[in-house]
């Protein structure tokens, strides 16, 4: 008897590609178990290949006490038969199955068995990749990282449902041999992917079942869900049966919804690249398999996937591929809409057939010339030998120019990667209900004139222009399936470089589906040209000449690297003299053109100083002044800026490895009071080790003045970064200047004009304006998008009329909003200045951000929106209780946030002691004028030479 | 079943728990009657007493260096490729290394079918992955979190060096989960053993909190002490006892002065009677950045004494199971472990709760369960 019987399959009905190889691979990673007491049980069909056979027996032959062969009965022949003769020809303490092809990994028996040892467990399930379908690349199901996040041990398989509503068990586990016999535990034989039906049968027979964290199998393949459609919804819906037995319809509802996201949808996917034929059964198919019991409509689906799904379910072959394209490309409409009585919003125009509600997409916000437009390529073909293509766009029903109004349009072929594009007239453009039908004749045998080198692939495109030149135009790509182009399309083409370069036009649909040209050699002389510029790009001496100019570049940028320039700035440009009166600035490590720097910066201009001011930014230079010189963040010019510069300002922190050179003075601005737990009262930071704790002391030893607005920063910032009494200006935040300019005008004049910032941004007089800005969710490193915590959709559906919300999200984060009706939510995301925006605010939603404490000097009303207050507070510590001392009501819920909004004028009053007892907490020096003594107290001639000390790092530079 | 087990670590005598984990584990295999011999890189400066009889363990001690090794020079620059005292210093070493592997390789061919080579940290497989091992089974440990091996450059050996041995052991199932996540299949896990269960546990009468670990930035003593001046003005009577030295000792002591907390902390200096300690204590506290499995929790544990400990690795809420026998605060935070703290030194009735339950749930590490581990592991080896 040994350890571990692995049961393998050869020549059965339903067998992968591969063949022999396959199964010797199979068998193979058996053999080469670390655990030698693993067994492969090969059993093979009388209907077999004689491939398959004489490998099975070459594999029996040179491991015979570790393969074993077994030559099933003649009318066995379909691949659940086999495996249950291959279950009862088993010996070993546990069994496993494995399709022919996958492989064990070399652990994997140990793993299984050590498992089923220690937990006494039934069945051991571990994870499994499989070949992804493109570039037959491995890799593992997205859900399985958290269903194996922890190896357990389960009491029943209801304790991880993902075991049973995903095709988790459909490989990668096995089974103690004697349970599977007391649970007479078979594959169900007529059932083409039986493994479907397998694993849930066997664990919820079953009782106790471990999960390991190992890779136990890889190499599964996909099922090609096209041809097996009818065999996979047939397994699916006897394991929903199953599930519908043991008395579980909710898991039964999931299962069907991940059942349409796992299969269904795949194969929506996939109809751009089958053809027209292929497509048709497959729908029909389709149709067949899934009418009566496959619930169609289901809730939990995005949208577009909902449309992919129901369409397959009605067989509608042209609508599948319209939503394939529409699955690929989000922002584009791709089918005629209509809107109904409720302003819900439906796909398709068919006015017989329901319409499947697409409302969250938002299309209906978009109008002719800003939505993309499908534009559906119909015939293109050759006519006295010119390119003839014919399409159709698609219109929206509730944009687009109106029947009566003149169209013109034009075709364009751009050169990939280039910006030379070639245009030709359109000979048709006409209105067709919904839709706009257009056809043109290209000469591109003779218009099209490539040079012949870098610009063989000329993609197309369609610009339709409605009532007059200047009216709303709409650009789109030709979108056809693969087989759309027929083979013998061609037509001559003249490179600029000669005949040799080239001299064919051959169309073609691209892997994103869209028509275009490419320039081909099909005689001779160009066949011969491109044939030996193959050779001499591809032969050794030039790849060896790659491979040298490609270590050339790496060294190159090896100069550019952080890493580099870090050290010739610490030693060598920190010993370059004082520019005297020059001052780097930045705010927001460069993302903004705002905050105090910038209010500081402007009070210098006014002054009229004699300062020489650069400015630091990064990505993009746009929205900073042009008056001051501009240089991007970790640039040479800013290294050389910085080395030079009589004075930083910063509101966050120059780069920390970069040292202050000994005639720097630094002026540290801060941005915003705290909440949250900073520097090293950061639990983050208490548990780096020492030399990361060193390295943020340094930085902030650099700090000769910082900015606070309160005892409140005193006691918490200033501890917090361990900066001493001396370096403190008790001033208050230069940016809140124009917040109390902006509050006793208010007082003075009223609220209205609003600031010209308020019709740049299409605010309406007669709403209210409320701003929502959430604070960093995230920590150190790349992600930075972020969830919104509130559903800005609902907020536009209830107070749409009546308000207008501006999502700025955290300048270390973006956030995607949804398409809202417009005027109703704008994001202010990337503008500069956030006092701006507060001044023109009448309502802040935060949470937890320094925003509050600023906002809260206009005196108007705030509502905290902190649904997570406990756990934020549990994890990143704070300075006081919010609820206490918050200076608007605090929120945990959104329905509670919205209660609050639409009853606002009536509690304001409520709040208003609270907020002007925060203001003199938090910010009882800001009172107007701190720009003005901030630039006396630092930029001032004479004033703060003294205040500026020295750090060891100085003693090494400038000597 | 008689074996030949070699056990190598970095060092024969580093003062150190692995070291110490060593010779605690070569002794109990070698009173199973396996032979077991232990090998160190090299022999240290800071000397530990061995356990056993003063003079020598029952087992034989080999180092193949007597003192560290030097590391391998990789040049900077082009003026450095032309240094000639360093290439001949470079040779020199590869020349001991060399030597170091035959001496390895002899010691390993004395072995008898059957023989398992344990290798306790990784930076050893530099030696034992280039000596001849045919016919031994290798087993690789490291004994620390997944989370702290993440940051430190023995990440990269582990994944280099362990990728293809047979087994490689952490200590706890959610470290080898970390682990298998990230690529490594054949890790395996198995807890630290606690050496030894004292006779009579602490009484837990006195008002001391003990504090038993390096004085170095891992454990973390920095925390403590800000935790401790959050106590320490609620429990006026009550003192904390920091036993241990160690490199960060002067800069701590100012710490504590400059906090004013000279009157309720007491600087113990190192000690080697750990059970002594213990049953002066009625609190243990361990605030360290970062963990494996830590003994010192174990031993305080065996000794009845409740813990307040920071929830740094999977090893701490593996031995603790948190309000049960024993309180965990989230890694670093100083105002929870202050407040678990004032939970235990302000209920004799919870300490003693914990303490009894303590005691007995650390047995489950007990010695005679962890061989018993040891032995299923190579008899499933050899399956």
């Amino acid at each position: 008897m040994s350890d571990f019987s692995c049961v393998i399959t050869g020549g059965g009905d339903s067998e992968g590609p591969g063949g022999a190889d396959a199964l010797r691979a199979s068998v193979e990673s058996v053999l080469g178990q670390s655990l030698r007491g693993a067994e492969a049980v090969v059993v093979l069909a009388a209907t077999a290949a004689p491939a398959v056979r004489t490998a099975a027996r070459a594999l029996a032959d040179r491991a015979p006490g570790r393969v074993r062969l077994i030559r099933a009965d003649p009318a066995v022949r379909t691949t659940g038969a086999l495996r249950n003769a291959g279950l009862d020809a088993a010996d070993g303490r546990y069994v496993l199955v494995l399709a022919t092809g996958e492989r064990l990994q070399l652990h994997a028996c140990r793993n299984l068995w050590q498992a089923g040892e220690t937990s006494r467990a039934d069945l051991i399930a571990g994870r499994w990749s499989r070949i992804t379908d493109e570039g037959g690349k491995e890799r593992e199901p997205s859900w399985q990282g958290e269903l194996y996040a922890r190896s357990r041990t389960l009491s029943r398989f209801t304790d991880a449902p993902e075991l049973v509503v995903r095709d988790a068990l459909v490989t990668g586990f096995c089974l103690r041999r004697e349970a599977a016999r007391r649970h007479g535990l078979r594959y169900e034989e007529d059932l083409a992917h039986g493994e479907i039906l397998f694993g849930p049968l066997a664990a919820a027979a079953v009782g106790r079942i471990a999960l390991v964290r190992r890779l136990i199998v890889t190499g599964r393949t996909v099922p090609d869900r096209a041809r097996d459609l009818a065999a996979l919804v047939e397994a699916h819906r006897r394991v929903a049966n199953t599930l519908l037995a043991h008395g579980l319809p909710g898991l039964c509802e999931e299962r069907e919804r991940a059942f349409a996201r796992d299969h269904l949808v795949p194969l929506a996917r996939t109809f751009p690249q089958l053809p027209a034929a292929r497509r048709d059964r497959v729908t029909a198919a389709a149709a067949r398999a899934l009418t009566g019991s496959f619930r169609s409509d289901l809730p939990g689906l995005p949208p577009l996937e909902r449309v992919a799904v129901n369409l397959l379910a009605r067989g509608d072959a042209e609508g599948v591929l319209t939503a394939a394209y529409a699955l690929s490309r989000p922002a584009t409409v791709c089918a005629p809409l209509t809107t109904g009585a409720d302003s819900r919003v439906a796909w398709g125009g068919d006015p017989e057939r329901p319409g499947i509600d697409v409302t969250e997409l938002g299309h209906q916000y978009r109008t002719f010339g800003d939505a993309r437009l499908m534009n559906r390529l119909t015939r293109a073909t050759a006519e006295r030998g010119r390119l003839l293509l014919e399409g159709r766009l698609v219109l929206p029903g509730h944009s687009g120019p109106a029947p009566g109004t003149p169209l013109t349009a034009t075709l364009e072929f751009r050169a990939r990667g280039g910006a030379r594009a070639v245009a030709f007239p359109v000979d048709e453009v006409r209105h067709d209900g919904d839709g706009i039908i257009w056809r043109a004749r290209a000469d591109v045998s003779r218009r099209l004139r490539p040079v012949g080198m870098h610009d063989t692939a000329w993609d197309a495109r369609l610009t339709v222009t409605a009532g007059g030149p200047d009216g709303p135009r709409s650009v789109s790509d030709l979108f056809a399936p693969q087989d759309q182009v027929e083979e013998a399309l061609r037509f001559a083409a003249r490179p600029r470089l000669g005949r040799l370069a080239g001299d064919t036009w051959e169309p073609y649909i691209t892997l994103k589906d869209h028509f275009a040209l490419r320039l081909t050699a099909r005689r001779r002389p160009a066949r011969t040209t491109h044939r030996l510029v193959r050779y001499a790009t591809r032969f050794r001496p030039a790849r060896k000449a790659k491979l040298l100019v490609r270590s050339l570049r790496k060294r190159l940028d090896r100069y550019r690297s952080r890493g580099f320039k870090v050290p010739v700035y610490n030693t060598w440009l920190t010993r370059l003299p004082v520019r005297r009166g020059s001052v780097v600035l930045e705010s927001h490590m460069g993302t903004c053109y705002g905050d105090s720097p910038r209010a500081l910066y402007e009070e210098i201009r006014r002054q009229g100083l004699k300062l020489h001011a650069t400015w630091s930014y990064d990505p993009s230079p746009a929205g900073f002044p042009d008056d001051a010189r501009l240089v991007r963040r970790w640039s040479w010019r800013y290294l050389w800026a910085l080395a030079r510069a009589e004075y930083w300002v910063d509101n966050q922190g120059f780069p920390q490895q970069l040292h202050k050179p000994r005639h720097t003075t630094y002026l540290q601005t801060w941005h915003g009071s705290a909440y949250k737990r900073m520097g090293f009262d950061e639990t983050r930071v208490r548990l780096q080790n020492a030399p990361g704790r060193e390295r943020l002391q340094r930085a902030v030893d650099r700090f000769d003045h910082f900015l606070v607005r309160s005892e409140h920063d005193v006691n918490t910032l200033a501890r917090a970064y361990r900066l001493p009494e001396e370096r403190l200006l008790r001033t208050g935040y230069p940016r809140n200047d124009a917040l109390i300019a902006e509050r006793d005008r208010a007082e003075t004049e009223g609220r209205l004009p609003r600031p010209p910032l308020a019709g740049a941004l299409g605010l309406d007089d007669h709403k209210k304006t409320v701003l929502y800005a959430p604070t960093f969710r995230g920590g150190p490193g790349k992600q930075r998008r972020a969830r919104l915590l509130l559903d800005v959709r609902e907020f536009a559906e209830r107070f749409g009329d009546t308000h207008t919300l501006l999502v700025r999200a955290h300048y270390l984060e973006s956030a995607r909003l949804p398409l809202c009706p417009p005027g109703t939510v704008v994001d202010v995301s990337r503008h500069h200045d956030v006092s701006e925006l507060l001044a023109l605010t009448d309502v802040l939603i935060t949470d937890y951000s320094s925003i509050m404490f600023d906002f809260a000097l206009l005196d108007r009303p705030v509502v905290l929106y902190a649904p997570d207050l406990e756990a934020y507070a549990a994890e990143r510590g704070s300075y006081f209780d919010l609820r206490e001392e918050a200076p608007g009501p605090v929120t945990a819920t959104q329905e509670e946030l919205f209660a609050t909004l639409a009853e606002l004028k009536k509690s304001d009053t409520r709040y208003a002691d609270r907020r002007r007892a925060f203001v003199r907490r938090f910010g009882p020096y800001d009172r107007g004028d701190a720009a003005r003594r901030t630039v006396a107290a630092v930029f001032a001639p004479g004033s703060s030479r003294g205040a500026r000390h020295t750090i060891d790092h100085d003693r090494g530079a400038g000597r | 079943m008689s074996r030949d087990i070699f056990i190598v670590s970095n060092s024969t005598d580093e003062l150190g728990g692995v070291t110490a984990w060593m010779h605690q584990t070569a002794r109990l295999f070698a009173g199973q009657g396996h032979r077991v011999h232990a090998i160190g890189i090299h022999a240290s400066d800071l000397k530990m007493a061995l356990p056993g009889q003063p003079g020598q363990p029952a087992h034989p001690v080999t180092a193949l260096y007597p003192a560290h090794p030097p590391t391998p020079w990789t040049p900077h620059g082009v003026r450095d490729r032309f240094r000639l005292p360093t290439r001949r210093k470079e040779a020199a070493r590869v020349a001991a290394k060399k030597r170091a592997v035959a001496r390895l390789s002899e010691i390993f061919a004395t072995a008898r079918p059957g023989a398992v080579v344990i290798v306790t940290q990784v930076w050893a497989m530099e030696w034992v992955g280039e000596a001849d091992t045919t016919g031994l089974r290798v087993i690789g440990m490291s004994h620390e979190s997944y989370g702290y091996s993440r940051a430190s450059h023995r990440y990269r050996w582990i994944k280099n060096h362990y990728k293809d041995l047979d087994h490689w052991l952490v200590l706890t199932e959610e470290d080898a989960d970390q682990w298998a996540g990230d690529g490594m299949n054949n890790v395996g896990f198995l807890p630290n053993a606690l050496s030894r269960l004292p006779v009579v546990p602490s009484p837990r009468t006195a008002r001391t909190v003990a504090s038993i670990g390096r004085l170095s930035d891992q454990k973390g003593i920095d925390l403590l002490l800000d935790a401790w001046a959050l106590v320490a003005p609620a429990r006026p009577d009550w003192r904390l006892r920091v036993y241990g030295a160690g490199e960060d000792e002067a800069a701590l002591k100012a710490r504590c002065t400059g906090l004013g907390l000279d009157g309720s902390v007491e600087w113990m200096g190192r000690t080697d009677d750990v059970e002594r300690a213990l049953a002066e204590a009625s609190v243990f506290v361990q605030s360290s950045r970062g963990e494996g499995f830590p003994l010192a929790l174990l031993e305080a544990m065996a000794s009845g004494v409740p813990c307040a400990a920071f929830d740094c690795a999977p090893g701490v809420r593996e031995i603790v199971r948190d309000g049960e026998d024993g309180l965990l605060a989230p890694a670093g935070d100083i105002a929870a472990l202050a407040d678990r703290l004032l939970r235990l030194t302000g209920n004799p009735r919870l300490r003693d709760a914990m303490g009894a339950r303590a005691r007995s749930g650390v047995q489950r590490f007990s010695e005679p369960e962890t061989l018993r581990r040891w032995e299923e592991l190579f008899a499933f080896l050899e399956r």
